[in-house]
């Protein structure tokens, strides 16, 4: 998928229009990542950076270019860049147990705290592995586009770009209401499956029954692969649906057996 | 990724026991599939684990070690797999199959194993709602019934509370070999795992996987299919099968049932299964059909009328699923629980076709016997691998 389809470049497409710093870059400290595709008037990024490491230049419409020996990683960019697309990697290890550090800008309530157990999500909003919030920075200048820094295994600080509030394990107000009521499955139950690791609608089915019952997923199916998008933060494509298994409607074994179907 | 001990591939039955009893062992284990825990025949299959279907000698010796492992199990796990020993029935339509029902039973009796004939009249009395013409049958006390899926998700969250780390949605993309030819890592679309073991327990797939270090695993899909009823009434107390059902699962049994053309053809054997769920499973068919799942009709009929046969009062019950998986068939019927020679740290635990269930705690506690190098509980040299190289030996048969 390339980012016509998607809105976002891939790793491989990031490597081919070399917007990611080498390894030899990487060990030596932290270091912007200019994700930006957008050849439109724009250039606060070039304004920001008190280093001169951004480039725009003329015409406007440039896409920026990182002078990654100049550049050290302060991640004032990231704030100003009003398409968001500005990220600060750390990869050297320098200041931690080996870890990796991913800044990204964060628009959204209620902001995390330093210290807070998070997941780290990629450039496609898909939860990829555990993170550990370092430092939330929102100051009057960055106007209202905190920048989060998260802790992440150092293999997947090319691939985090966000994260996501782990799903708290405290009951929810609404974990009592019947979503599958053949099986008399609760929300509740569906959260905790996922929890448990379920992806998918089959993989809820498996753990909870939801979908097993006389209509056979008819009645909550939807409301299943609803339940998943919201919890994982996936699309309906990924959480797919159950298999199709015949019969249709019920049938006692003794029309079957005639094979007396209408 | 980082680097384990021990990497088992496969999260069904087979893989998490596996996975299970070498953390037990001390071993530091990752567990990789590429789908969900359970995602493949485990979740796709019926649920129990007998003696009474098994040929005499080590196929019965395994099943009898693993459903008294499984009683441990259910004890001392904190995740209900559902584990009910309700003794299993084997029910004769002829005379001449009571006869030879009459003559495997002596045979396991013989070896020591609780198994003996009822008659009619005491049949009826255990199963009210069975045909009221059976001649009786064999009485197993020990076998058992779970659920297949809920048995990978305790070994997975026990193992867990060990140590276990467990990567699933996680595709293999190569297995690296060091120079002498012995395991060095996984690569994986997640990363690398430096790993000296790997134990291949991916069932019908393991041949995916065996190809990923150049060797070829003679294991086939063999499609498997069962019904669902509506939730319903209790109408059997323990697993009941019919005698019939070794005919389908060994074709080296010459027996023929009397039968309709269509039970021939989709070689249906009645079984019927009364879950913790309430309702009815209502088994099987088995056929080779690739990995095609879907549901066959045809096949469904034949499993409705041939329970019809045993449990009359099925007619007036509603079926609401039908389903199919695959099972890992081995064409010696014995699965391949060993080492792989020429290849140091590659093992392999796959090809129990429709025991995977059954055979999964004993699999798993060889298995980490066999990696930790100790001597296996017994004799399992009929399961290895270079079986295969080796001129076959002369058919066994059962009775």
């Amino acid at each position: 998928m390339a980012i016509e389809d998607t809105g976002y470049l891939s790793i491989n497409e990031l490597k081919c229009r070399q917007k990611l710093p080498g390894e030899a870059r990487y060990e030596k400290g932290p270091v912007a990542v200019i994700e930006c595709v957008q050849e439109i008037p724009c250039n606060p990024c070039e304004a920001a950076c008190p280093k001169n490491a951004i480039l725009i230049g003329e015409p406007i419409t440039n896409l920026p270019v990182l002078d990654e020996d100049a550049c050290i990683g302060c991640g004032i960019c990231i704030a100003k860049c009003s398409g968001l697309a500005i990220f600060v990697v750390d990869k050297s290890g320098k200041d931690s147990t080996g870890k990796g550090k991913v800044s990204f800008p964060y628009e959204f309530y209620p902001l995390p705290q330093k210290g807070d157990k998070v997941k780290g999500v990629n450039r496609s909003g898909e939860i990829v592995c555990d993170a550990v919030v370092t430092s939330v920075i929102n100051p009057k200048s960055y106007d209202h586009t905190p920048v989060i820094t998260i802790e992440v295994p150092v293999e997947w600080a090319d691939e985090v770009r966000n994260m996501k509030a782990a799903p708290s394990n405290e009951p929810e107000s609404d974990d009592d209401m019947i979503v599958c009521r053949c099986e008399e499955v609760t929300l509740g139950e569906i959260r905790q499956a996922i929890r448990e690791g379920a992806r998918d609608v089959t993989g809820v089915k498996r753990r909870v029954r939801a979908g097993m019952g006389l209509c056979q997923g008819r009645t909550c199916e939807k409301m299943v692969q609803q339940i998943l998008c919201q919890e994982l933060g996936l699309s309906p494509d990924q959480v797919g649906k159950s298999s199709a298994r015949p019969p249709v409607r019920p049938i006692t074994f003794g029309r079957l057996a005639k094979g007396e179907v209408e | 990724m980082n680097s384990y001990d021990v990497t088992v591939i496969g999260a069904g039955a087979i893989g998490t026991s596996v996975a299970y009893h070498l953390v037990e062992k001390g071993f530091s284990v990752a567990l990789l599939d590429h789908g969900d825990i359970a995602h493949g025949s485990s979740s796709h299959c019926d649920a129990v684990a007998l003696i009474c279907d098994k040929k005499p000698g080590l196929d019965t010796q395994m099943g009898a070690a693993s459903i008294a492992h499984y009683v441990e199990l259910s004890k001392i796990f904190s995740y209900d797999f559902e584990f009910d020993q309700k003794g299993c029935l084997y029910v004769c339509e002829t005379e001449s199959e009571y006869e030879v029902a009459r003559k495997y039973a002596q045979t396991q009796a013989a070896d020591g194993y609780d198994m003996n004939m009822i008659d009619a009249k005491q049949l009826q009395d255990m199963e009210p709602f069975l045909a009221k013409d059976l001649m009786g049958g064999i009485w197993t006390p020990g076998d058992a019934a779970m659920s297949p899926y809920k048995v990978c998700f305790a070994f997975t969250q026990e193992a867990r509370k060990k140590g276990l780390k467990v990567f699933t949605y996680c595709t293999i993309q190569e297995i690296r070999l060091d120079e002498k030819n012995a395991v060095q890592a996984i690569v994986t679309d997640k990363g690398t795992i430096q790993t000296k073991k790997i134990v291949n327990c991916a069932g019908a797939w393991a041949p995916d996987i065996g190809k990923l270090v150049g060797i070829d695993i003679p294991i086939q899909p063999r499609k498997g299919m069962n019904l669902i009823s509506e939730k319903t009434e209790r109408i059997s107390w323990h697993k009941i099968l019919e005698f019939g059902y070794m005919l389908s699962k060994f074709e080296d049994i010459q027996f023929k049932r009397n039968v309709s053309p269509l039970v021939e053809e989709y070689n249906v054997a009645f079984n019927i299964e009364y879950t913790k769920a309430d309702n009815i499973l209502l088994g099987g068919y088995r056929g080779f059909r690739g990995f095609d799942i879907r549901s066959e009709w045809e096949a469904m009929k034949a499993i409705a009328e041939r329970g019809l046969r045993f449990f009359p009062v099925l007619s007036g019950i509603n079926c609401i699923r039908s389903y199919a998986g695959v099972r890992p068939f081995v064409k010696d019927h014995l699965p391949i629980v060993s080492e792989v020679e020429g290849i140091p740290g590659f093992y392999i635990a796959a090809g129990h076709e429709g025991d995977g269930i059954c055979l999964s705690p004993i699999t798993g506690k060889l298995m980490a016997q066999m990696i930790a190098g100790e001597p296996t509980d017994f004799d399992i040299s009929k399961l290895r691998f270079s079986r295969f190289d080796e001129p076959s030996p002369a058919c066994e048969v059962l009775v």
